[in-house]
C-alpha cells in the first residue's frame, strides 16, 4: 500500500500552507524543500485538485471519524467499477505528487495519483487513493501486491 | 587516443528529461526492480553500490529516489553523444552505451587539452549529459586518465613526466583487465601501482600475465598497441538472458525463461544473419551454485524448433531441483554465416518451421515485439505485460561491449 507522497515546495500555494498548518510537514531532500503527506500522520491529509483548485483534505477514515465510510485510506479500482461507491456522491480527483512512498521505497511520480473524493455524514471531504494489482516491477521493487494508479504513467 | 565516459550515465539520462532529479540521491532500478544498476554520486556517497539489492540500498539511503530503467531512452542519448564525438574525431569506437574511444587530433592551432574540454562541453550543451574525457598516448592511459578525472572532467596528459606521476598514484587494479587474480600474481614482485607495472621488465610481465598483459605494458609505456575499432568485429558469440527479478525453483517457469531467451536469441541470429553451431544454457542459483548444459544441433541453425530441441537437454543438465534460480543466460557459439553453411543431409523438413518463423516475424513486425510467441512463455505473462522488458541493454546494437 502506498503510505505516503511528497510534493515539491514550489507546487503548493502559499495560502494553503498557513491555512492547513503544513509547515510541520516540510522536509528537505537534496537541498530542496518538499511537503510529506503520510498516512501514519496523526492527521493524515492529501492534496487534491478539485474544480481547478488545489485543496488539502482528509486522507481516508483510518481513525473512524465517520461512522459509515470504510476505515481505510485506499480503494480498489474494481470496487469503484462494481458500484461499491454508488450513491455516496463520490467523484474522481487527481492527487498531485512528486514522489510516492511504499514500504520504504520513495519512487518518482511524474504527475500524480488517482483518488476518489467522497463527503462524510457531516459533509467533510475525504479522499481515498485508488489502487490496482501491482505490476511485476512494482511488486519486485516494493514487495507489495497493490499499487496506486498513477496518472498517465505505467511502471 | 581519447576516452570518453558519461558520468553515472543512466541517472544522468533520467535527469535530462526530469530536472527534479538533479542534485538528489537517485538510483536506477534494473532486474525487474530488484537492484540498483546505476546510482548518482549523492547515492554513492551514502554507500550504495552498483548491483546492490534494493532492500540493502534502502537501509543505506532511505531518502533516495528510485526510477525504472529505460534503455530505449538511454540509447537515444547514447547515439546523440556518439554524433558529437564523430564531429570532433575522424575515428570513433562505440565501446559501450556510455563509453567511446576515439582518435584525438585537435584542429590546427588547438591543444589536446582544448579538444578534451570542447568535447565535454559540446556534449553537455547539446545532450545535457555530463561526461569525462581523457586524452593520452594510448587507450589504456586515456581510460586511466578519464577514470581519475571524474566527474565532469577533461584532461589531456601527454608529457611523460605527468604520465609517470599519474601512474604512480594509481593501483594496478584500476587498469581494465587487471582484477584480483592477476593483481595477486604481480604482488610478490612488488608491482602494486600502475607505474610499478610500467617500469617492470617486459618479459616478466609477459610471463606473469601472458600476451594480453604484455599489451597493457606497452600501452602504459605510451606505445599504442590497441587500435580503435570503428566497426564491431564479427561476433564470436551471441547471448540473451539476465536476472529473473524473482528467483524461482519451478521447472515450468525456468522452461518459460529458456523459451523467452531463445526467441530473443533467434531475433539476434536473424539480425546478424548467422546460424548457431552450439548452445550453452547457464543458470545461476541463489545458493551460489551454477549449472551449465551445452549441446550442438546436428547442423548450425537459426530455427526455433531445432534450437529448442538442442536447448531443452541443456536446461535439464543445468537444472538443480528445488533450489531457487536467479538468472539464466543462453549463449550461441560457433556462428556461421547463414546461407553459407553446408546443406545438411539430415536437416529436418523445413517448410512448416519456416512458415511459422515467417508468420512470427511478420506479425511481430506489424503488431509489436513478442505479440506472437511460444505458448511455453505463458508463466511469464507479467514480464511480457511490462513493455519496458521488450528492450534491454543487450538490444543496443553496434557497441563493442556492455
Ligand atoms: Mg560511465
Amino acid at each position: 500500500m502506498c503510505t505516503g507522497i511528497a510534493l515539491a515546495w514550489s507546487e503548493m500555494p502559499t495560502e494553503l500552507i498557513g491555512r492547513h498548518g503544513l509547515a510541520r510537514r516540510v522536509h528537505e531532500r537534496g537541498g530542496e524543500r518538499e511537503f510529506r503527506f503520510l498516512y501514519r500522520d496523526r492527521r493524515p491529509r492529501l492534496p487534491v485538485w478539485r474544480d481547478g483548485r488545489l485543496q488539502v483534505v482528509r486522507w481516508g477514515n483510518g481513525r473512524g471519524q465517520s461512522r459509515f465510510l470504510p476505515r481505510t485510506g485506499w480503494t480498489w479500482l474494481s470496487t469503484i467499477h462494481e458500484g461499491g461507491w454508488r450513491g455516496l456522491g463520490a467523484i474522481p480527483v487527481d492527487i498531485p505528487a512528486t514522489l510516492a512512498l511504499e514500504r520504504g521505497v520513495w519512487f518518482r511520480v511524474r504527475q500524480g495519483i488517482r483518488g476518489l473524493l467522497v463527503p462524510d455524514e457531516r459533509g467533510i471531504a475525504v479522499v481515498y487513493m485508488i489502487c490496482e494489482p501491482a505490476s511485476h516491477y512494482y511488486q519486485v521493487m516494493t514487495r507489495s501486491e497493490r499499487m496506486p494508479i498513477l496518472i498517465e504513467e505505467r511502471i | 587516443m581519447g576516452h570518453l565516459d558519461a558520468d553515472c550515465f543512466y541517472v544522468s539520462a533520467e535527469r535530462v528529461r526530469d530536472e527534479f532529479l538533479r542534485d538528489k540521491a537517485v538510483g536506477v532500478l534494473g532486474n525487474q526492480g530488484a537492484c540498483v544498476i546505476a546510482k548518482s554520486y549523492e547515492m554513492k556517497a551514502a554507500g550504495v553500490g552498483t548491483g546492490m539489492p534494493i532492500w540493502e540500498a534502502l537501509v543505506k539511503c532511505p531518502t533516495g529516489i528510485y526510477v525504472k530503467r529505460d534503455f530505449r531512452w538511454y540509447e537515444v542519448l547514447s547515439r546523440l553523444m556518439l554524433d558529437v564525438v564523430r564531429e570532433l574525431s575522424p575515428r570513433v569506437e562505440y565501446y559501450s552505451i556510455d563509453e567511446f574511444f576515439f582518435l584525438a587530433g585537435p584542429a590546427r592551432g588547438r591543444t589536446f587539452q582544448e579538444l578534451a574540454v570542447a568535447l565535454r562541453d559540446r556534449i553537455w550543451e547539446r545532450v545535457r549529459v555530463p561526461v569525462t574525457v581523457g586524452i593520452a598516448r594510448t587507450r589504456t592511459l586515456a581510460k586511466l586518465i578519464s577514470d581519475s578525472a571524474k566527474p565532469f572532467g577533461a584532461w589531456a596528459v601527454l608529457d611523460p613526466e605527468a604520465e609517470a606521476k599519474l601512474l604512480a598514484d594509481r593501483p594496478v587494479t584500476e587498469i581494465t583487465g587487471i582484477a584480483g587474480r592477476r593483481a595477486a600474481r604481480l604482488a610478490p614482485w612488488g608491482i602494486r601501482t600502475c607505474l610499478d607495472l610500467a617500469r617492470a621488465d617486459r618479459r616478466l610481465v609477459r610471463a606473469l600475465l601472458t600476451a594480453s598483459g604484455e599489451a597493457l605494458w606497452w600501452e602504459l609505456n605510451g606505445d599504442p598497441v590497441q587500435p580503435i575499432h570503428p566497426q564491431r568485429p564479427l561476433h564470436k558469440a551471441l547471448s540473451r538472458g539476465g536476472s529473473f527479478g524473482e528467483a524461482t525453483s519451478d521447472p515450468v517457469v525456468l522452461y518459460a525463461w529458456l523459451v523467452r531467451n531463445l526467441e530473443r536469441l533467434i531475433e539476434e541470429l536473424e539480425f546478424h544473419a548467422v546460424c548457431a553451431g552450439r548452445l550453452t544454457v547457464w543458470v545461476a542459483y541463489k545458493d551460489g551454485r551454477v549449472g551449465v548444459g551445452q549441446a550442438a544441433p546436428l547442423v548450425p541453425s537459426d530455427r526455433f524448433d531445432i534450437l529448442l530441441d538442442t536447448a531443452r537437454p541443456c536446461l535439464r543438465r543445468a537444472w538443480v531441483p528445488r533450489v531457487p534460480a536467479a538468472r539464466m543466460h543462453l549463449i550461441a557459439e560457433r556462428l556461421t554465416p547463414k546461407g553459407r553453411r553446408p546443406l545438411g543431409l539430415f536437416d529436418p523438413p523445413a517448410d512448416r518451421a519456416e512458415a511459422i518463423a515467417r508468420l512470427k516475424r511478420e506479425v511481430n513486425a506489424r503488431h509489436g515485439r513478442f505479440v506472437l510467441r511460444s505458448g511455453a512463455t505463458l508463466p511469464l505473462a507479467a514480464i511480457y505485460r511490462d513493455t519496458a522488458n521488450e528492450y534491454d541493454i543487450c538490444d543496443v546494437r553496434g557497441k563493442i561491449c556492455f
